[in-house]
């Protein structure tokens, strides 16, 4: 954070302790030298002497002779101040130093911060240190629970959080974060899927876990429903059954559980209701609604992507579960309740397909058709929702590309990065065949170049498998993975056969068009061009990546014996140029099956 | 003494600002989506004269309708706002004690302040602030507005909105606001139901598209004429009055994405406009 190098700069020590909460920031700095450290100030060079020294001087408060020289400057020794002299304006520094992304001014303080600044407390061991902040008034108290406690005093800085504790606040976020876990699993088994605690953490200072309950008839919704209603807004904790957990910040337990208790219902009331009428309509007429709702700026509705996801989703050899799946995927974005709460889409419109009578198949792709949702997450299960995942990404990728939102090193609005290595994950872990052709130009490029991060290979081995010859998205993964585990021996020869040939064929004028093979004169030559044919047909012919690194090592040693044997660069023209056309053929076999060798730095 | 009803809530509000200073406002006559839009709080919150006032301001939201039938979600609901300019140091005490004046005793519930930061594109303007909890139901939004119209203001004010209706709820122990007392032997349901009902469906169903697109832009083009002539309040009316015919377009799905960006950026201009003629009179005028 930002307070170690500012408290570093201003006081010359870094804090060991900071504490974060709704109401203060505060931080702990032991062991402060009892002076600032004497300084000597560089002023003019000593070459300008008769001019400008006496003015230096001046300034300083010293007389011209008393400055010193050190590497051609003049300067002079300014001894160290006690520290309380330095603090007050230190100390105001320290926080002006400190940025935000959104602040504010108020009024009568020249100075901007998230949220007024209402007081300011330092204290040195046992001495208040009055803190010269724009008129905020500073002192050697705090405040602690707002409607039970005035002032309390601090007696001194090592006292701070005790002081604090006494008065039931606690200032240190560990602490809440101990007691208010501890707090829930004294209740039992509980959860946060929406990730709530963390922030809860901050949002109390006298942390108080309790439970609460709800009608049971609620538990008809679906389970994500009522989950999402009670973190989404309420950042509520779900437990068994009926009950709820959360954390008061103070008042009377029973009629603080009654007033979220009464919160909470009028919110499932609510969700209960967009829930019913979803559900009145039905997930086809939804489905029908789409063509209204905008997927996004100039890329048609949500309609207009459900057809092509359903083209995708043939092309990617999706059964009956897979098109009907698609043809419902989207159809949650007209609903009420992916409106009120966008991140139960694709759950909820599983649950509505499921009420409505489809087959778990087709339910269970609309379900997962998120996934995954981060680049470690899990994969969909289903065949149906790993289709549907694949064809939703490159359907948005596609989409996204041609209307020039290809992310940034800094932006990425429309989340395309995590597009991209989904669909990698998919074709790799998730055993999907993944046509490149699927993908526009620009979009193939970008999401092969995923697995420079995400396979556990150098990178250098994706570069060269990106330049090959590969119809699916797997194949790029596995070509670099092969390469990658070869046995050095084996990955050096066909190395070699292929940097050899393009070394010298890459900056060769006159290279044929076509091979003719009755310019093949020498044995080694024919040899190398009967065993390309080989080759070549092996290649085509095999499924693994390791069976065409086996076929291609088997011009090894016969392009051995072609250079100790053969001269390329020959006086005659056209036997030059068809001995480079060889060459050049042997590295393009290679290139189209196994990439660009030459990336691999060997 | 504590309120028993909804307008005996109403009333002590009132009456808490009407004893701290502030002028006492009637609604405004147009269709606001907030008492932020009353020129009381936008105009009134730019230049540097001080401001202290409290008004009711019904607050339409076309959007929200849902017939009557949600006990949570209305296409108009109850607003108390409050400007007070500049912000005094001790407002959040105030304002503490304005619930107090309400019967509520605070030291028995769990207030607390969670981070909200307020935006509102169409005027071009955003605050940082809080939502205020109490036992877990939001009651009131409170904003330190830093732009109005595209300006930064001169002189920051706190505005505080207490959402009454749900307030309402919290005080006489509801869990629908349409089952709240009013008056004795009146509650909010036969006050507003029908209203909700009927207005429901005028947001969604019924508002004519074609007349609404064509009214929005003559609402656009009488706005520019009379910031020609210097007449910047009625000029913000039709401001006013263009931004209640986007919201009505909008609930009725006749808005795309692009579409609806488009006349926000409109409204936006305008509201500029109309800020900028504000702030040179209160020059010239100084």
């Amino acid at each position: 954070m930002q307070l170690p190098p500012l408290a570093r700069a201003h006081l010359g020590a870094e804090p060991t302790d900071l504490y974060l909460g709704p109401r203060r920031i505060a931080f702990f700095v032991p062991d402060l030298p009892a002076r600032t450290p004497d300084e000597w100030v560089k002023g003019p060079p000593e070459a300008l002497r008769e001019k400008a020294a006496a003015g230096f001087a001046r300034k300083h408060g010293v007389s011209a002779d008393e400055l010193t020289v050190r590497d051609g400057f003049l300067g002079v020794e300014v001894p160290g101040k006690d520290l309380r002299s330095v603090l007050p304006d230190a100390l105001a520094a320290l926080v002006r130093g400190l940025t935000f992304a959104k602040a504010m001014r108020w009024p009568g303080v020249d100075f901007r911060f998230p949220r007024p600044v209402r007081w300011l407390l330092a204290k040195l061991d046992g001495e208040t240190v009055g803190v010269s902040l724009a008129g905020v008034p500073s002192g050697g108290v705090s405040y602690g629970r707002r409607f039970d406690d005035g002032a309390i005093e601090i007696p001194s800085a090592q006292a701070y959080v005790d002081a604090l504790r006494e008065h039931g606040v606690d200032p240190d976020r560990a602490t809440r974060m101990m007691h208010i876990s501890a707090g829930l699993d004294a209740l039992g088994a509980w959860s946060d899927p929406g990730h709530v605690l963390d922030e809860v953490v901050y949002l109390v200072e006298s942390p108080r876990v309790q439970a609460g309950e709800f009608h049971e008839k609620y538990l008809q919704l679906p389970n994500r429903v009522v989950v999402t209603t009670m973190q989404s807004h309420q950042r509520y904790f779900p437990l068994a059954g009926n009950r709820f957990a959360f954390v008061a910040n103070g008042g009377d337990p029973d009629v603080v559980r009654a007033g979220n208790e009464r919160v909470l219902r009028g919110r499932l009331e609510d969700a209960a209701f967009t829930f019913e009428r979803d559900v009145s309509v039905g997930i086809d007429e939804l489905a029908g609604r789409l063509g209204s709702i905008t997927f996004f700026a100039d890329a048609g509705s949500y309609g207009d992507k459900t057809e092509r996801v359903a083209r995708l989703v043939d092309r990617l050899g999706g059964g009956d579960a897979s098109r009907e799946a698609a043809r419902l995927a989207k159809a949650d974005q007209a609903s009420e309740l992916v409106r009120e709460f966008p991140e139960l889409e694709g759950h909820i419109g599983a649950e509505y397909a499921r009420l409505a009578g489809y087959p778990e198949a087709v339910c269970a792709g609309i379900e997962e058709q998120y996934l995954p949702e981060s680049a470690h997450g899990p994969l969909p299960q289903t065949e149906t929702g790993r289709i549907l995942a694949a064809a939703d990404r490159i359907d948005t990728l596609n989409v996204a590309f041609e209307l020039g939102h290809q992310p940034t090193g800094s932006r990425d609005p429309f989340g395309l990065r995590r597009a991209a290595i989904g669909l990698c994950r998919l074709a790799t872990e998730g055993g999907l065949r993944l046509p490149l052709s699927l993908l526009g130009e620009d979009v193939r490029d970008f999401v092969e170049e995923r697995y420079e991060n995400l396979l556990d290979v150098p990178v250098e081995y994706v570069r060269a498998a990106r330049r090959a010859r590969a119809d699916d998205l797997g194949r790029v993964a596995e070509i670099a993975r092969t390469l990658a585990t070869l046995d050095r021996a084996n990955l050096e020869r066909i190395h070699t056969v292929f940097t050899r040939a393009q070394n010298i064929t890459a900056k060769a004028d006159g290279i044929g068009e076509a091979l003719r093979t009755e310019l093949l004169v020498e044995e080694a030559e024919r040899e190398v061009a009967t065993t390309l044919d080989e080759v070549s047909a092996a290649l085509e012919g095999a499924e693994a990546v390791e069976a065409q690194v086996h076929a291609a090592d088997r011009l090894a040693e016969p392009l051995e014996r072609f250079f100790q044997d053969v001269l390329v660069m020959a006086d005659d023209r056209d036997i030059r140029a068809n001995r480079l056309r060889l060459l050049r053929d042997v590295r393009d076999t290679i290139e189209a099956s196994l990439g660009d060798l030459s990336q691999i730095p060997l | 003494m504590r309120p028993r009803n909804y307008q005996e809530m109403l009333a002590a509000l009132q009456q808490f600002w009407s004893d701290y200073g502030c002028v006492i406002l009637t609604p405004y006559h147009t269709e606001v989506a907030a008492g932020t839009m009353n020129p009381a709080t936008f105009l009134r919150c730019l230049g540097a004269a001080p401001w202290k006032t409290y008004y009711l301001e019904p607050s339409i939201r076309p959007m929200d309708g849902r017939y009557g039938e949600n006990p949570f979600r209305f296409q108009q609901f109850l607003q108390g706002q409050a400007i007070l300019k500049p912000a005094p140091d001790d407002i959040l005490d105030v304002y503490f004690e304005s619930l107090a004046a309400l019967g509520i005793d605070l030291a028995k519930h769990d207030l607390r302040l969670v981070e909200d930061d307020w935006e509102q594109p169409t005027l071009g303007a955003w605050g940082l602030g809080w939502e205020v909890w109490l036992d877990g139901m939001e009651i009131t939004q409170w904003t330190y507005f830093q732009q109005l119209g595209g300006f930064e203001v001169e002189v920051v004010p706190a505005e505080i909105t207490y959402g009454l209706d749900r307030l309402s709820m919290f005080l006489f122990d509801k869990e629908s606001v349409l089952d709240v007392e009013w008056a004795p032997g009146v509650i909010w349901g036969d006050v507003y139901r029908e209203n909700e009902r009927q207005f429901s469906a005028y947001n969604f169903e019924a508002a004519p598209t074609d007349v609404l697109t064509r009214r929005f832009t003559e609402y656009e083009q009488e706005a520019a004429d009379l910031l020609e002539r210097a007449l910047l309040l009625p000029a913000y009316d039709q401001v006013l009055k263009a931004n209640h015919a986007f919201n009505l377009l909008d609930a009725r799905g006749a808005l795309s994405v692009t579409e609806r960006a488009a006349y926000i950026a409109r409204v936006r201009t305008l509201a500029r406009r109309v800020a900028e003629a504000y702030v040179g009179e209160e020059r010239e005028a100084a």
